[in-house]
């Protein structure tokens, strides 16, 4: 669906890459994330990849379109949500959906139908320059499936939400890729990527350091913890064990035969520590969002 | 299809914002001070300065002659470095010194330097016709030159609507277009466009429409209240929307080397002032250096000017037209191309 063989690109046109040597494929029916951290060049391989930004080197295939020479054709089978919101202001949420529509030559959903999924149904009719940050991103995102796009390209699609929202448009975007619809993904928030995403990629400076899906990686690089709270005498003791370590397990197993345990539950690694595992750095996200 | 889905979303769009109403606003404002305070004609008679070093019986039948010319504003002066001087103070005249020798009675002319040979030929002849012809009856070496056409005169008025089609419909545009991609492009919303099936062209062309739609809006109001059903309005027609478009089009190709607003003003400040120039060479044709002849502004208003005559040099008005038609396909293609790698960015 989607081929990506040893990109690279430099804003300055010259050896200053803001990305380098990228290369990865995408199956059909696969959410592909990409994370990384502020500036690692996520954004601008999206950009390259919907046509955004012209390809300087490597070879890039998109839905069966070279882009090295992209068809507008092309544009009827991707959709593309932007990390900023941009939508027209002057023009009501339905008119810009409405605009947007006509632009395909393909079926498209109903603007309306849209706006629900968004929750914007009831302000469907209000100019966008009274919607908040929030509401704008969630029309800039339903805009993206008005063409029920094969591909879905969305950069940071739930940064800057609200925990309810963000937990609604994960949905969307489970239910549209059950339904078929090849994802490509780019967050700096390893939940989401977590949650979503068949497999990952770690892009850092520019560069993939590795690609796997989420639970390979915890399998791989995840240390497997057990925490245990468990008295001792009349002292409540706060314990974390590694089901690696020779002498972890055996100070566990110890605590168990005892009895005493209170609480006990195992912990597994995240993404962002197997992330800073595999890069040396973390994915310092400040917008909290989920 | 969606050219014309573009073209009615930015009239929406442009009908909310402040620039669609700069030019017709603007139009409403000068068809009032046209109205109001322009006077139908002002006084703006060449001045001629005269040096005469002659006997006193010669002096006596020139300065007759003069008198029962009033229209042109004649002032005698003391001496060759005088008349020069004075020339040099207002640049809208010309001098002539009568002088005596080996028998015989020179005119010198003293012109500016910047007229051009039609207009040398018309003083020259007027003069020499003047005082050889009426004074001494002695003809034999002058020669006369006639003009080609006859030159049709407009009230001055009249005379300041060309200028205004020019600059505030054909070249306000430029402004007027770069504001409406800047805006879009800080919006991103040219982004969100760049990846639907909509073209580059569609939607630059959507664009140079609405510009059109308010320079024919202007461009009409101000004819008709100004000159009203004496224009051919055909010709009118025809001119407006080549040179509107054209305007559109330099605006966009001109932006197109910007990626803001803020870069692009200057330049495109630049040129609407240089551009503006050619009103000089309009109002005093004596002033015609090839600099500003090569403006675009300068063929654009002799050719509304024509719009206005009884008798329309029509092939003018045409090949103006053909012209700036071939030059604004010219233009928008490299702005398409131009725009196709750099707006997204
Ligand atoms: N328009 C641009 N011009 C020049 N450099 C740019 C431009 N956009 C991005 N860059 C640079 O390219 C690098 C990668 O940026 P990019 O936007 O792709 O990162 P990102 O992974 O999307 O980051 P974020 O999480 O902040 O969105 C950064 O060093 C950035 O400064
Ligand atoms: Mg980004």
């Amino acid at each position: 669906m989607i081929t990506v063989k040893n990109l690279y690109h430099s804003y300055t046109k010259d050896d200053r890459y803001a990305v380098k040597n990228v290369t990865f494929e995408i199956e059909k029916g696969e959410v592909f994330g990409f994370l990384g951290p502020s500036g690692a060049g996520k954004s601008t391989t999206q950009g390259i990849l919907t046509g955004l930004l012209q390809l300087q080197q490597g070879e890039v295939n998109v839905v069966g379109y070279d882009m090295r020479k992209p068809s507008r054709e092309m544009f009827n089978k991707i959709g593309v949500s932007f990390e900023q919101s941009n939508v027209y202001n002057k023009l009501s949420a339905l008119e810009n959906l409405e605009f947007y529509k006509k632009l395909f030559d393909v079926p498209t959903l109903d603007p309306m139908f849209l706006l629900k999924i968004a929750g914007l149904d009831h302000v469907a009719n209000k100019k966008t320059s009274e919607f908040s940050k929030g509401m704008k991103h969630r029309l800039t995102f339903v805009r993206s499936m008005l063409n029920n796009p094969e591909a879905w390209f969305l950069d940071e699609p739930t940064t800057g939400l609200d925990p309810a929202i963000a937990s609604q448009i994960k949905d969307i975007i489970k239910e549209k890729n059950q339904a078929g619809t090849t994802v490509f993904l780019s967050t700096h928030n390893m939940y989401v990527a977590d949650e979503l995403c068949h497999r990952v990629a770690f892009i850092i400076d520019g560069e993939i350091k590795l690609v796997d899906s989420p639970r390979n990686l915890k399998l791989q690089y995840g240390e497997k913890l057990v925490g245990v709270e468990y008295k001792l005498g009349d002292e409540l003791k706060k314990e974390s064990f590694s089901l690696i370590d020779e002498m972890d397990r055996l100070k566990l197993n110890d605590i168990i035969n005892n009895g005493n345990i209170e609480l006990m539950h195992t912990k597994e690694a995240t993404l962002e520590e197997i992330f800073i595992k595999v890069t040396g750095r973390g994915l310092q996200y400040n917008e909290t969002s989920i | 299809m969606r050219l014309l889905y573009n073209f009615l979303k930015d009239m929406r769009l442009s009908s909310k914002s402040f620039y669609f109403y700069l030019e017709i606003g603007f139009t409403v404002i000068i068809i009032a001070v046209l109205l109001f305070v322009v006077p139908e004609n002002f006084e703006n008679n060449l001045s001629i300065y005269l040096h005469l070093d002659v006997d006193d019986a010669l002096y006596g039948e020139i300065m007759g002659t003069l008198g029962d010319n009033s229209t042109d504003e004649i002032t005698i002066v003391d001496s060759r470095e005088a008349l020069e001087e004075a020339m040099s103070e207002n640049r809208s005249s010309v001098g002539l010194s009568i002088y005596r020798e080996n028998n015989q009675t020179v005119y010198n002319f003293v012109l500016q330097g910047y007229e051009e040979e039609k207009f040398k030929n018309i003083i020259k002849t007027t003069v020499e016709t003047a005082f050889a012809n009426e004074m001494f009856g002695d003809t034999d070496n002058i020669t006369v030159i006639t003009l080609n056409q006859g030159v049709e005169k407009l009230s001055d008025r009249i005379n300041m609507i060309p200028i205004i089609l020019t600059m505030n419909v054909s070249f306000m545009g430029l402004f007027i277009i770069a504001s409406y991609i800047f805006l879009d492009k800080e919006e991103g919303t040219i982004r969100a466009l760049a990846v639907t099936p909509n073209r580059m062209w569609e939607y630059l062309l959507g664009k140079m429409g609405v510009l059109l739609v308010s320079g024919i809006i202007s461009g009409f109001l101000l004819m008709a209240i100004m000159v009203g059903s004496k224009a051919n309005y055909l010709h009118f027609s025809v001119l407006l929307i080549t040179t509107s478009l054209f305007g559109s089009a330099l605006g966009l190709f001109v932006s197109s080397f910007f990626d803001t607003m803020t870069k692009a003003m200057g330049w495109l400040f630049m040129i609407i002032i240089i551009f503006a120039l050619a009103a000089t060479s309009y109002f005093s044709p004596s002033f015609s250096p090839m600099i500003i002849k090569f403006l675009p502004s300068y063929p654009i208003m002799f050719a509304f000017r024509e719009v206005l005559l009884n008798n329309p040099d029509i092939n003018y008005i045409y090949m103006t037209a053909l012209g700036f038609g071939v030059a604004t396909i010219v233009l928008f293609i490299a702005a398409n191309y131009r725009f196709r790698k750099t707006l997204t960015i």
